[in-house]
């Protein structure tokens, strides 16, 4: 489809100086979004401004309704999602939580709405610093959810995640996941893509025969008896089955509009090709753990890093193909799941289980780190891999998670 | 090669000038084929009136931006600078950011040969009575200007902003040179020389001004840096002692909490005349951070180290004269000042009026002319005692 289209000259308008919020604003202009609905709470909050102020100098023609709460600013998005809109939502921690009813149901009702998830530590303590356990409550419920790692990948995945929330075989809401404070608030020199190149990658949102329109009279969401959810839950399931094939689409097709952005759609991998020790991990804890892995190296130290980039739908058999490789991998969790199996984080238990089906599967050890904002160092990468180098000798499960950077 | 510059500012106030200062160091670098990004220690905000706060440029000439990323962002703060810009030249007396976290010496992340940059009208001798000494030998540097504040959505255009670049430029040409600092401002704002000339004069004035400070040059630091609890001594449940309540009369008779103190934030105190003082306790109800103290014959006394400087005693005081905001950079120490007047009530006031006349802080305006200092009117001791503010 792309490739018959003729190649656009000019894929960038111009270069700027933007935080992640500001970059993901820039994204829904491009994006032509025609429903936002805000309500502030911090990191996501800098989106809603920047978006505020991108509408009132006229360059997005768009609906901007500031609502009470989270719950009313989800459903709002939802519904106009549903009469065909491309709507835009966002929050952060206890906000994302208080709206998380509306936040289930707009899955089930398979309403492709993109919303940023700014990572904020649950309260309590209120705190404002990243941890991802706000984003990964949706994991479970249907939802698309990726984690991005600079303001660039920030603005390139609004489109790239809306494509693939938008696609008939997928219609699913997106999460699209930034480290607060660490990306949402961290400038950097972005290219801002063309509107004409994003209208050649991004097709116009259309919910087809599930528009809800008097012309097309249909009803959304009715009550219903223990004889129907089976079967919804059922279709909720093959979606996000398919999703994997429509994102890998995708990536091809950003490709080709753009350049050759992304070799791999699901993670990235680090000085991998000969390693036997590899940590994986989700958003900016890539940037210091591959200079560790640089270091490293220099060292003689075969190892590598992933950095995993789409959680839902899991790249199951991507990862395991690459993780099999390895003779260790250590599982950084920026993330807690007290009381889970061996007491370790999400992130652990989903690339373990993925793992399992393997006759020779690597070690897996799990780094607990980084909660709250805590800043995770070089030198704590270092002694990550350290950790997961010992673990190919050390099966003994008492060290099997290791929190770094708490005071102890 | 890493270049690290840090943008001390005063929260709300500056929190414009900040950020843009540290964007348009990396909107030059990048111009000039450099690395760089930049962004601001994010447990500042939400900022109060006033508090010190920082904002981050980091600039690499060799590393791709990954790397630098690496080594300088996802930080809370960052481990030294080459360059520590102060934008409110009364943050030299030290930063209390948040609770916990101690008054920290303004040049604490100033590393050997690094340089403090303050915009000031003080000589560098008596910015150097407030700044702490360190074991290796760093620099010191000034460009003249004026208090330059503004509001959370109001930037004050007086200059500052290109001045800073200009210095930033003066200091150290591997984080952005004078004439892609030029250009860039001509380029913004070509009918507006101004600008880049403003730019170009710091950048002469830096250069002139710059010395070294030697180790051991400055004051013992005496402020204590807290320890943090490690987690098995924290109370479940995120729970936090309180501070006992307790009361008596006097200087500091009443208790209060020692993990956060906040009188880094003002840049201005208020001077009392006891002898004009007719007791009518609105100083003391109005005060929002409870820093006066009753004693025992009906005056109050100031706890200087919870003054904010915010200014609200000075303004409910009904008696002309009586309590005066000064320049902050007057006063080397928190001692009580009803102490002082019990002591010798002569000499207290004339110590008062003294500082008032060197000192008196009047607001800048909006036309930018900025901190003035000018004559009040001398009110003898124990004269005028019932004069009404006019």
């Amino acid at each position: 489809m792309i490739a018959e289209e003729p190649k656009i000259k000019n894929v960038y308008e111009r270069e700027d100086l933007l935080t992640g919020c500001q970059a993901v604003s820039q994204a829904v202009r491009l994006a032509d979004v025609d429903v936002i609905a805000a309500y502030p709470i911090r990191p996501y909050t800098e989106v809603m401004d920047a978006l505020s102020k991108i509408i009132a100098d006229g360059e997005l023609d768009a609906e901007y309704i500031i609502a009470d709460s989270e719950h009313s600013q989800f459903e709002i998005v939802k519904h106009a999602s549903s009469v065909n809109a491309r709507a835009f939502a966002g929050s952060s921690g206890t906000g994302w939580c208080y709206g998380f009813e509306a936040l289930v149901v707009t899955a089930t009702d398979r309403l492709p709405v993109l919303f940023l998830v700014g990572n904020r530590a649950l309260d309590d303590p209120g705190a404002f610093g990243v941890e991802h356990n706000d984003a990964m409550a949706v994991r479970d419920m249907g939802w698309l959810l990726a984690w991005v790692t600079t303001p660039q990948e920030a603005l390139e995945h609004v489109l790239i995640g809306y494509r693939v929330a938008e696609d008939k075989r997928v219609r699913m809401p997106m999460a699209l996941a930034m480290d607060g404070a660490f990306l949402t608030h961290s400038q950097h020199m972005v290219k801002i893509p063309t509107r004409e190149a994003v209208r050649q990658f991004l097709p116009p949102y259309d919910l087809g025969d599930g528009r809800l329109h008097p012309d097309n009279p249909i009803s959304i969401a009715p009550q219903v008896n223990e004889d129907w959810v089976m079967e919804l839950r059922r279709q909720n399931w093959d979606a996000a089955r398919r999703a994997r094939g429509v994102i890998k689409e995708a990536y091809g097709e950003f490709n080709a509009v753009f350049g050759e952005r992304y070799s791999t759609p699901f993670f990235t991998e680090f000085m991998t090709d000969d390693a036997d020790t590899v940590l994986i991990g989700l958003g900016t804890v890539c940037a210091p753990g591959r200079t560790a892995c640089r270091r490293l190296r220099e060292k003689g130290e075969k190892v590598g890093f992933v950095s995993l980039r789409w959680f839902r739908p899991f790249p199951t058999i991507e990862l395991r193909e690459s993780l099999k490789r390895f003779k260790a991998v250590g599982v950084v969790d920026r993330d807690f799941a007290h009381g889970s199996p061996d007491d370790g984080g999400i992130l652990m238990h989903e690339v373990r289980s993925a793992l399992y089906p393997l006759k020779n599967r690597p070690a897996i050890t799990n780094i607990i780190t980084g909660l709250g904002g805590r800043d995770v160092s070089i030198d704590d990468c270092i002694r990550m891999y350290e950790i997961a180098q010992k673990s190919k000798t050390d099966d003994k499960l008492d060290n099997f998670v290791t929190w770094i950077g708490v005071r102890e | 090669m890493i270049k690290r510059v840090e943008i001390n500012y005063r929260g709300i106030f500056q929190k414009n000038l900040g950020k843009k200062i540290g964007s348009d160091i990396v909107i030059i670098a990048s111009g000039m084929g450099r690395i760089g990004f930049s962004n601001g220690r994010y447990s500042d905000s939400p900022e109060r009136n006033g508090i010190p706060c920082k904002y981050f440029a980091f600039v690499s000439h060799d590393l791709s931006e990954e790397e630098l990323e690496a080594e300088c962002g996802a930080k809370l703060d960052i481990d030294q600078c080459d360059i520590s810009v102060v934008l409110d030249d009364t943050m030299i007396k030290g930063v209390e950011p948040w609770g916990w976290h101690g008054v920290r010496p303004i040049n604490e992340k100033v590393q050997p040969g690094g340089t403090l940059l303050v915009v000031t009208k003080k000589s560098q001798d008596e910015l150097l009575q407030f700044i702490a000494k360190k074991p290796y030998s760093w620099k010191l540097a000034t460009y003249s200007g004026d208090l330059s504040f503004g509001g959370l959505w109001v930037f004050r255009d007086d200059l500052t902003h290109e001045k800073t670049l200009g210095a930033v430029a003066g200091i150290d040409p591997d984080i952005i040179g004078i004439e892609a600092v030029e250009k860039y401002l001509n380029h913004k704002t070509p009918k507006e020389p101004a600008r880049a000339e403003a730019a170009r004069q710091a950048y002469d004035e830096v250069r002139k001004s710059v010395r070294t400070v030697k180790p051991g040059e400055g004051v013992e630091w005496k402020h204590e840096i807290p320890v943090l609890p490690k987690w098995f001594q924290f109370m479940e449940g995120a729970a936090v002692p309180a501070v006992k309540r307790h009361f008596e009369l006097g200087p500091k008779g009443q208790s209060r909490n020692e993990t956060f103190k906040r009188g880094t934030t003002k840049n201005q105190r208020p001077v009392v005349r006891f002898d004009l003082c007719t007791k009518c306790t609105l100083c003391w109800l109005e005060c929002p951070d409870q820093c006066f103290d009753q004693t025992s014959d009906g005056l109050y006394d100031i706890a200087f180290e919870y003054c904010t400087g915010c200014n609200k005693c000075a303004q409910a005081c009904p008696v002309n004269e009586c309590i005066v905001m000064v320049d902050e950079l007057q006063f080397t120490d928190d001692s009580s000042p009803w102490d002082a007047y019990k002591a010798n009530p002569q000499k207290y006031t004339e110590w008062a009026e003294e500082k008032k006349r060197k000192g008196r802080y009047i607001h800048p305006m909006v036309t930018g002319t900025g901190l003035e200092f000018v004559e009040g009117e001398l009110v003898p001791f124990g004269g005028k005692r019932a004069g009404q503010k006019t």
